[in-house]
C-alpha cells in the first residue's frame, strides 16, 4: 500500500513510528500472526498480548460472544508467560518485523510484580511499555489498580523506577470520571495514557437462562464502544499535558480522525484487526489519503483540533 | 490464506434449517484443502464479526467451494437470505485438514468417515479426497442425522463412499438413535483402520473414545467460538491432554489426533 510516510511519521511519547496507527493488545497477537496479511513494516508499532508474571491458561468455557456493533470477550489472559516471551517470542518479532516499534503490554497482580515485570521488559527489542491497569477478565489482570487511582500511581510510578522505555499506562472505561485516573498517573510519571481499554458487559442466553460467557461478563469492543472511547479521549486530552494513544472501535481511517481529533495522539485497531486482518494498515492508508484530500503537511495538524463552540 | 471477495453462485434450501451455498472464490478453491475452513462475512449486512464455515466441498476447476450451514443465529440467518450474483468476504483457507495415512488400506482395511448434524458437512470434501486417493478402496461413512428430513447428506457423498450407514434420532431412517450405536455393525462388518469425525462434541467424544480401545487412528475435527480465526483472539483454545500444550482450534487445528483431545 502507497503511503506518504513523511506525513505519517509519528514519535508517540518517544517511541518512532512510521504511522500513528497500532495494533492494539489482545487483537494483534506479537505481530506475526498477521504476516500473511499484511506488510508488518507498514504497521505503527505492535503492542503485544497481554504478558502475565507466569503462563496463563484463561478462563474457561464460552469466551467470545458477538454484541450489537462489536463482541465481548472474556479471554483471560491466556499468555505464554514473561519468561518464554524474551526467550522464544520477542527475537521472531524482531525477525518479522524488523522496523516496525514493538510495545510491550503487561499485568501483574500486586505492585511488586509490575516492577518485577518491566525490569525484565527493559530489553533490547522492545520500543515501549503499556501497563495494563484495566483488564476486566481476571483479578491479577489489574482492574484493582485501573479504578483507584492511588493504587494506579503507585503502579506506574514502580514501572517508571524498573524500565528506561517510555511507559503508556492503559485505562479502564469502567471508572466514574476517566480525568482523575489520567491525571493520577501522569503525576505519577507515565509517559503516555491509552484509553479505553474494554467496557464489561454482560450477554444472557434466553433459551438457558445462563450468561452466554464462560466467566459470567466480559469486555465490550469494536464499533459500539466508539462514541464513548472518543468522549473519554476528549476528556482525557482537557486534563493532561501527556500524548493519548487513542482506542475503542475503530474500523477505518475517518474513525480513526475522529480520535485524533478529540486529542490522541496515535491510535489502536482493536477488534476490527479480527474482521479485516489489514485493517492497521488500512486505517494509516485512509488517514494519508485525507491528510492530503484536506492538503495538511502531517498528521499531528489533526490532534486535538475538534472546534467546539 | 488470503481475504478474498466472492460472488455468491447458488444459495439453496437442504431441509428447513440447512442450506448450501456455493461461492466463487478461485484463489481459495485452489489452496483449500480437506478439513480446512474459512471465515465469511456479508461487508453489507448487520453483523460484526466473521463466521466460520467448514469447507464442504471444492470445485477447482470452476474455482469455487461449497458450504453447507445450519441457520441457527443471527449472522447465519443473514447469510440464508442472500442471493446469487451478491459479494461475500471470505478469509481462507484457514487451519490444517485431516491427515491422510495409508498404512493398513492396503491390506483390504478401510477409513471411516463419521459426520454428525452439520458437522458432515466437510466430511464431503474428505470422502472426495479419499476416493480419489484409494479409488478401489472408498471410506465407509457414518452419517448421524436427526431425522429423515436431512437425508439429502447422501446425494453428497453417494459417490465418494462404499457405505452410507445412517442413523436418526427417531428412527424414521436406518437405525434409530446415535451414530455410535451403528459402531458394533460397522467394525463387525469392516477391518476399519482410520476413523476420521466432525460433529457435535459429545457425540465425537463417545466415537473418539470407542476408537481409542479398539486401537483404531482416530482424528477430530473440533469447533468453537472464535472471533478471529487465525489464532489471535484465543476465543478457541484447549490444553492438548498428552502434550499438555495450549492449542489454538483455528490455527492449529480444527483436526486433532483424538487422544490429544479427549482422555481415554
Amino acid at each position: 500500500m502507497k503511503m506518504n510516510m513523511d506525513r505519517l511519521a509519528t514519535d508517540f511519547a518517544g517511541i518512532k513510528m512510521k504511522t500513528p496507527v497500532m495494533g492494539a493488545s489482545g487483537t494483534f497477537g506479537f505481530g506475526i500472526e498477521y504476516k500473511d496479511f499484511l506488510d508488518l513494516n507498514q504497521v505503527g508499532a505492535i503492542i503485544s498480548k497481554g504478558l502475565t508474571p507466569v503462563p496463563r491458561a484463561g478462563n474457561k468455557g464460552v469466551r467470545i460472544a458477538e454484541t450489537p456493533a462489536g463482541m465481548l470477550n472474556c479471554i483471560g489472559l491466556e499468555n505464554p508467560g514473561i519468561d518464554r516471551f524474551l526467550t522464544d517470542i520477542l527475537s521472531q518479532v524482531r525477525k518479522e518485523a524488523s522496523e516496525t516499534a514493538f510495545i510491550a503490554n503487561f499485568s501483574a497482580g500486586t505492585v511488586e510484580d509490575y516492577g518485577m515485570m518491566a525490569a525484565k521488559l527493559d530489553v533490547d527489542g522492545v520500543d515501549g511499555v503499556e501497563v495494563n491497569i484495566s483488564c476486566p477478565n481476571v483479578k491479577e489482570g489489574g482492574i484493582v489498580f485501573g479504578t483507584d487511582p492511588k493504587a494506579a500511581a503507585a503502579v506506574t510510578e514502580v514501572v517508571k523506577k524498573n524500565t528506561s522505555k517510555p511507559v503508556i499506562v492503559k485505562l479502564s472505561p469502567n471508572v466514574t470520571d476517566i480525568t482523575v485516573m489520567a491525571k493520577a498517573v501522569e503525576e505519577a510519571g507515565a509517559d503516555a495514557i491509552a484509553l479505553i481499554n474494554t467496557l464489561t458487559g454482560m450477554v444472557i442466553d434466553t433459551r438457558s437462562w445462563k450468561p452466554l460467557l464462560g466467566n459470567i461478563t466480559g469486555g465490550m469492543s469494536g464499533p459500539a464502544l466508539r462514541p464513548i472511547a472518543v468522549r473519554m479521549v476528549w476528556q482525557a486530552a482537557q486534563a493532561v499535558r501527556i500524548p493519548i494513544l487513542g482506542l475503542g472501535g475503530i474500523t477505518c481511517g475517518q474513525d480513526a480522525i475522529e480520535f485524533l481529533l478529540a486529542g490522541a495522539s496515535a491510535v489502536a485497531v482493536g477488534a476490527e484487526n479480527f474482521v479485516h486482518p489489514d485493517a492497521v494498515v488500512q486505517v494509516a492508508a485512509d488517514i494519508d489519503a485525507y491528510l492530503e484530500a484536506r492538503g495538511l503537511n502531517h498528521v499531528s495538524e489533526l490532534v486535538g483540533k475538534v472546534q467546539i463552540g | 490464506m488470503l481475504v478474498e471477495s466472492g460472488s455468491i453462485v447458488t444459495n439453496d434450501i437442504l431441509s428447513d434449517d440447512v442450506r448450501c451455498m456455493v461461492i466463487q472464490v478461485p484463489s481459495i478453491a485452489a489452496e483449500a484443502e480437506p478439513g480446512q475452513f474459512v471465515m465469511v462475512k456479508n461487508e453489507n449486512g448487520g453483523t460484526f464479526l466473521r463466521r466460520p464455515f467448514g469447507i464442504a466441498d471444492v470445485d477447482r476447476e470452476q474455482g469455487r467451494i461449497l458450504l453447507i450451514y445450519r441457520v441457527a443465529g443471527k449472522g447465519t440467518q443473514e447469510l440464508a437470505g442472500l442471493e446469487p450474483t451478491m459479494e461475500l468476504s471470505v478469509e481462507g483457507p484457514l487451519g490444517g485438514g485431516f491427515r491422510f495415512e495409508s498404512d493398513g488400506l492396503e491390506a483390504g482395511g478401510r477409513t471411516l468417515l463419521i459426520g454428525g448434524g452439520v458437522g458432515v458437512a466437510p466430511m464431503i470434501y474428505t470422502a472426495r479426497r479419499l476416493a480419489e486417493l484409494e479409488p478401489a478402496n472408498k471410506p465407509v461413512f457414518l452419517l448421524g442425522i436427526r431425522n429423515e428430513g436431512e437425508l439429502f447428506w447422501q446425494d453428497y457423498l453417494k459417490d465418494f463412499t462404499k457405505e452410507i450407514v445412517v442413523t436418526t434420532n427417531d428412527g424414521s431412517s436406518g437405525i434409530k438413535g446415535f451414530a455410535i450405536d451403528a459402531m458394533p455393525e460397522i467394525l463387525s462388518r469392516y477391518d476399519i483402520r482410520h476413523i476420521k469425525i466432525c460433529g457435535p462434541t459429545i457425540m465425537m467424544e463417545g466415537l473418539a473414545k470407542l476408537a481409542m480401545k479398539q486401537g483404531i487412528e482416530c482424528q477430530v475435527s473440533l469447533e468453537k467460538r472464535m472471533a478471529c480465526g487465525i489464532g489471535v483472539c484465543l476465543g478457541c483454545t484447549f490444553e492438548g491432554m498428552i502434550s499438555g500444550k495450549r492449542w489454538k482450534i483455528c490455527h492449529d487445528g480444527p483436526v486433532f489426533p483424538a487422544e490429544e483431545v479427549f482422555a481415554r
